[in-house]
């Protein structure tokens, strides 16, 4: 069913796509592995729907290979893929068990068995009682479960989301992170972008970043963590705060009365510090080493690389 | 590699059966016939109507002649027409004020004024129109002037009796007396057979309206199925939805799905239609098959023109491909309604051209121009149909002339598929001609 375990899933090498104006992704090298949820993280404009659609050979690359599930066989491939775009609708005037087994059909599914697992899905997500009307007559938040319903349907192998919780109220947040982790049991591979790190931190085991059409890091979000190390530390006491004044030891404070965030020099031993705190004679009453988040992480890489990390005017442009 | 893969089969369904079932389906397909009949109808109640009006409320027609030219005949006439009419006297002068003034006073409905002036030329009565060369305008005019609107019926019937009295006044002035001047002007007909180089004989009148008729007919059919695509493409985009499809097939099946699932609905159209009308045909013509037989015609033999209805028929299906891959191209370019009216002119200016010349064909359909539009794509699927009804098209010609239309079909898929395929991502504004002619050149 899936390729070999140690193939990934997706590799994309030194892609490359231009438009009109701009250049959208630059020398993209991409790996994302079997039975992951991946994420491809960075500010508006930053090239991630360009990299999905490519992905999806919805558009071309100019240069560079892309590569799923290890064959360049682009029609078997599109049956296993379901893909929820940042712009997803539905058509107004279908039932919603129409609709649904039209999305199956389109992947293969014979009508009879999508229209079966199109009625099972919308009982499964509560709506099972308006199956047969209109999408029209659906609420906002219906429509959302519909519209994901659509793209696992036909059980994919590949999930591509692109911006998947912007707009969701916050129930459906939930049902789809369920119903996402139910596909990832069932060893599919999910890619989702997000301009949200914090999204991407909580849901995803890899990253990709990539501010201005170029990766920034990508990786475990574990390894990406321990390797920015452990350089910030919480700390909170009580008495004279004169051990802070530690220029060999500290580049950054930022002071809640009692409670302080400290930024160690590169290098540092957070030990010396609090030996220091010790034996100023403070009373300590937490002293612990902070994991960065990601968000600082590639706030960080992305300005050492010189890259605009700030969101851009417009979203990735159209294929034009 | 045959196109029609399941998931493009799965985008002619939904394009079926969602029109099918729509309102516009049901009121269209059933307006149609119930159009004709009821046009049938309503002109059949209308000459009834008609005719019954003159007689129930009769008008009464004031005659006034001064000069004496043909007043006395004219009432005559007039009378024998089923209207009252007297003479009326006194004005010397034609006068609008004067007019109004007897119409209001006097129980005429209508007064017509014969002037002076009309007896002064010997070769012309009252109400003859003067020939360019002898005519000037200084003259008055016979003229009937009426408090309401005068109905067509009795401004024809007025019409006639003037004419009628003018030829009696003429032949009295050479000295015949009595004659029947219905008699002289009774209209002469006759009918044109077009004698066919297969040896049927048949009736130039019938096929020339026919000929119109299929032309109108495809015209109609080809706008608005055209329409119907760039909504049908509109729609993918105006309801964010072809990403999620162009994620499942490729361009050029949805496009193909679009086409061929808004023509299958043409075509269902088209069979129910043919279906109402050869039931009413066969009930028609059987209720009064009697009557036929008496004015010697009989059923068995009136032709049915199979192979000339199968060859339209293809004639039809390929200018729909044609001009449906043309206003799918221009649906791609676009998204919103209002765009939707500024590309579809050109293209529906390209359907009504080929309309317009085939009235002109129609007239003529052996002449060298009308034989070169037949063949000329664009113009063949309106003009060779029209041609096939009504003359004789030898075999090379609709041959040629399909042959072409298919290259241009296909030459139309490819350029709207290029189109098609970038065009379908755009969102906003509309793409402008450099950059269309750029994805037609660099996809």
């Amino acid at each position: 069913m899936i390729g070999a375990v140690n193939t990934p899933a997706i590799r994309l090498r030194g892609v490359t796509k231009r438009f009109e104006k701009k250049t959208a992704v630059r020398d993209l090298d991409l790996e994302i592995p079997h039975g992951s949820i991946y994420g491809l993280i960075g500010p508006n404009g930053a090239g991630k729907t360009t990299t999905l659609r490519i992905i999806l050979d919805i558009i071309g690359p100019d240069t560079g290979s892309v590569d799923v599930f290890g064959s360049p066989n682009v029609e078997a491939m599109r049956q296993r893929v379901g893909y929820l775009p940042e712009e997803r609708g539905l058509y107004q005037k279908m039932t919603a068990a129409e609709h649904l087994a039209f999305f199956g059909q389109l992947k293969g599914l014979r009508r009879k068995e999508a229209l079966a697992r199109a009625r099972d899905g919308l009982d499964a997500v509560g709506l099972g009682d308006r199956a047969d009307d209109k999408v029209e007559t659906f609420s906002k938040g219906m429509a959302q479960k519909a519209q994901f319903l659509g793209v696992i349907l036909h059980r994919p192998d590949l999930l591509v989301l692109d911006e998947p919780f912007s707009g969701l109220d916050p129930l459906n947040v939930e049902l789809f992170k369920q119903l996402l982790q139910e596909r990832q049991r069932a060893g599919a591979t999910i890619l989702l972008s997000t301009h949200l790190i914090e999204d991407a931190e909580r849901l995803c085991e890899r990253v990709c970043m990539i501010a201005g059409a170029t990766k920034v890091l990508d990786g475990r979000v574990r390894d990406i963590k321990a390797a920015a190390g452990r350089r910030d530390i919480a700390l909170s006491f009580e008495g004279n705060p004169t051990f802070l004044d530690a220029p060999d030891l500290i580049e950054d404070i930022s002071a809640h009365g009692t409670y302080v965030e400290v930024r160690m020099l590169e290098g540092a031993d957070p030990q010396a510090l609090l030996r220091r705190a010790v034996d100023s004679g403070a009373l300590i009453s937490r002293f612990e080493l902070i994991e960065p988040s990601l968000r600082q992480i590639f706030i960080e890489k992305a300005t050492e690389a010189g890259l605009s990390h700030e969101d851009e005017s417009e979203d990735d442009e159209a294929a034009a | 590699m045959n196109p029609f893969t399941p998931r493009v089969a799965a985008v002619i369904r939904r394009e079926f059966v969602l029109r099918v079932k729509s309102k516009w389906f049901l009121l269209s397909t059933l307006g149609l016939p119930v159009l004709i009949v009821g046009l049938g109808v309503l002109s059949a109640f209308l000459a009834v109507r008609g005719g019954t009006d003159v007689g129930e409320e009769r008008r009464v027609v004031g005659v006034a002649d001064p000069a004496g030219l043909i007043g006395d005949l004219l009432v005559e006439e007039l009378l024998a027409d089923s209207l009252d009419a007297v003479r009326a006297g006194g004005m010397e002068e034609f006068s609008v004020d004067e007019a109004r003034t007897r119409l209001s006073d006097s129980s005429y409905d209508l007064l017509l004024m014969i002037p002076r002036s009309a007896g002064r030329r010997s070769a012309e009565m009252p109400g003859e129109t003067p020939d360019a060369d002898e005519g000037e305008g200084d003259d008055e005019r016979t003229t009937l002037l009426a408090r309401a609107s005068v109905p067509s019926v009795i401004e024809g019937s007025v019409r006639g009796a003037l004419q009628r009295a003018s030829v009696r006044a003429r032949l009295r002035s050479i000295g015949v007396q009595s004659v029947d001047p219905g008699a002289l002007l009774q209209r002469t007909s006759f009918d044109v057979i077009n004698v066919t180089e297969s040896g049927e004989a048949r009736s130039q009148d019938i096929y020339r309206a026919l000929s119109f008729g299929i032309a109108f007919f495809f015209y109609f059919i080809l706008l608005i199925y055209g329409q119907m695509i760039v909504r049908a493409i509109l729609e993918e985009k105006q309801s964010d939805i072809v990403e999620i499809m162009v994620s499942s097939l490729r361009p050029w099946e949805l496009m193909l799905g679009k086409i061929v699932g808004v023509g299958a609905v043409g075509i269902a159209q088209m069979a129910v239609w043919a279906l109402v009308f050869a039931l009413a045909a066969v009930y028609g013509l059987t209720a009064g098959a009697s009557t036929l037989a008496e004015a010697g015609i009989d059923l068995a033999n009136i032709p049915v023109p199979w192979g000339t209805l199968v060859l339209m028929f293809f004639f039809l299906i390929f200018g729909y491909l044609l001009y449906a891959g043309m206003f799918a191209g221009a649906g791609a370019t676009i998204s919103n309604e209002h765009d939707a009216q500024q590309v579809m002119l050109p293209i529906t200016m390209l359907i009504i051209l080929p309309f317009i010349a085939t009235q002109g064909v129609i007239q003529s359909p052996n002449a060298g121009w009308g034989i070169i539009l037949s063949l000329v794509p664009f113009f063949s699927p309106l003009v060779m149909p029209a041609r096939l009804f009504a003359t004789s098209v030898p075999v090379w010609q609709w041959l040629a002339s399909l042959v072409l239309l298919g290259v241009f079909v296909l030459g139309a898929a490819w350029v709207a598929g290029r189109i098609f395929r970038v065009g379908i991502l755009m969102k906003g504004q509309r793409a402008n001609l450099p950059q269309v002619l750029r994805w037609i050149r660099h996809g």
